[in-house]
């Protein structure tokens, strides 16, 4: 008796811990497809005055997760996927920010995010 | 006879009285004239400081990157951390009080006693990047508004507006007191900007000197001394204006600086470093 009940309580907690990670996936999965990601490439990105006044600027437009690469000059982030700004809305965002975008990029995966050597 | 007597006592006095100016005037121009010479550097680890001041024989930072103010000693070793800032930028000292302003959320917070409150400010601002205090008078760089916000208890007065000319500014970052002048770091205009209390424009200090971005500065009683982000140099002058000294070759990108004792105190955002000179 005592061995068939180890046996089944290991089970249950093999199948728990299964399903538990399978919903974490799934959390997560549908989290990042409920997401754009949106990169975009700057002129003039120089000093952190001027990083974080495009972190600032991006974080009012909706983001929560706006990282700036001073070596990259570009900024990328994410936003809701019904919150989406448009490609003209983030320019002119950029431009008041005090910079020249050049090109903007959305996609539905995050991006590979170069570590800004200091 | 006694005339005699009295205009030799007369004239000694006066001589002496001459002797004596020229001896003070002589040591204010030695004290002005002598150059700041290289010490070492002060290694900080993990903080990438934008602002600095001094207390006894700490230094505050403002590590912007990790959004905390550091006390620091003076081997560089964190003696307190204050988390939880929002981009702080250049930041200011009033006895025990540490005034901070931040980037992202337009506040000023004031860290004393390891008690943290938050000044009134009667005007909007949009990215505040420095402050200054002098009893009763605060002065904020407002960045994207491109002007000072000069604070004297219900007085507001504004200095500067958008623009390149005599009195205009260009994304201000730093700010001073001193004797009742209000100095900027005109960062983008690439100078110094000096103004009155009522905000008439006064000189303008560093505009020949091919500065790349007029980060941060300090004003002593005898000196201006400007940080130079992308020309990786400090420039000091006379509070006239005039070119006293170059210091390069020993900054990765300097950001404000520090002046205790007779050493000067250099932080560099790239790096983590402070450069300490002495005079």
């Amino acid at each position: 008796m005592k061995p068939l009940l180890k046996t089944g309580i290991i089970t249950l907690l093999t199948f728990a811990t299964f399903i538990l990670s399978t919903t974490n996936v799934n959390a997560q999965t549908k989290n990042e497809t409920d997401k754009t990601y949106i990169k975009i490439e700057v002129d003039g990105l120089s000093c952190p005055f001027c990083a974080y006044g495009l972190e600032k600027k991006l974080k009012q437009a909706g983001s929560k997760d706006v990282l700036i690469n001073l070596e990259e000059g570009e900024a990328t982030m994410s936003v809701p996927i019904d919150q989406q700004p448009t490609e003209e809305e983030l320019r002119k965002i950029v431009k008041d920010a005090g910079f020249t975008p050049k090109e903007i990029t959305f996609s539905k995966t995050p991006f590979k995010i170069k570590q800004d050597e200091k | 006879m006694k005339n005699k007597v009295v205009f030799v006592l007369i004239a000694a006095f006066l001589g002496t009285l001459f002797l004596f100016s020229c001896r003070g005037e002589q040591e204010k121009k030695t004290e002005i004239n002598s150059q700041w010479k290289f010490v070492k550097n002060i290694d900080l680890n993990n903080v990438n400081p934008i602002g600095i001041v001094a207390q006894e024989n700490f230094l505050w930072l403002s590590d912007v990157d990790n959004n905390r103010i550091v006390k620091i000693n003076l081997d560089g070793k964190i003696i307190e951390s204050f988390d939880g800032f929002q981009r702080p930028m250049h930041i200011a000292i009033q006895k025990d009080k540490i005034f901070v302003p931040e980037y992202t959320s337009d506040t000023v917070k004031i860290i004393e006693n390891g008690n943290i409150s938050t000044l009134a400010l009667k005007e909007n601002t949009d990215a505040i990047a420095g402050i200054a205090v002098d009893e009763n008078t605060v002065a904020v760089a407002d960045f994207y508004n491109h002007r000072i916000i000069l604070q004297q208890e219900d007085k507001v007065t504004i200095l500067g507006k958008e623009g390149h000319n005599d009195g205009e500014l260009y994304y201000p970052t730093d700010v001073a007191i001193k004797s009742d002048l209000i100095y900027v770091a005109d960062a983008y205009n690439n100078r110094v900007q000096v103004f009155d209390l009522k905000g008439n424009y006064v000189r303008m200090i560093g505009w020949n000197e091919n500065i790349k971005v007029a980060t941060g500065l300090i004003v002593t009683d005898t000196q201006v001394i400007i940080a130079d982000f992308e020309g990786n140099r400090v420039l000091i002058y006379d509070l006239n204006g005039n070119l006293l000294q170059i210091v390069s070759g020993k900054f990765n990108q300097p950001t404000d600086i520090e002046i205790v004792a007779n050493k000067m105190y250099v932080v560099n955002y790239k790096g983590s470093l402070i450069s300490v000179f002495y005079k």
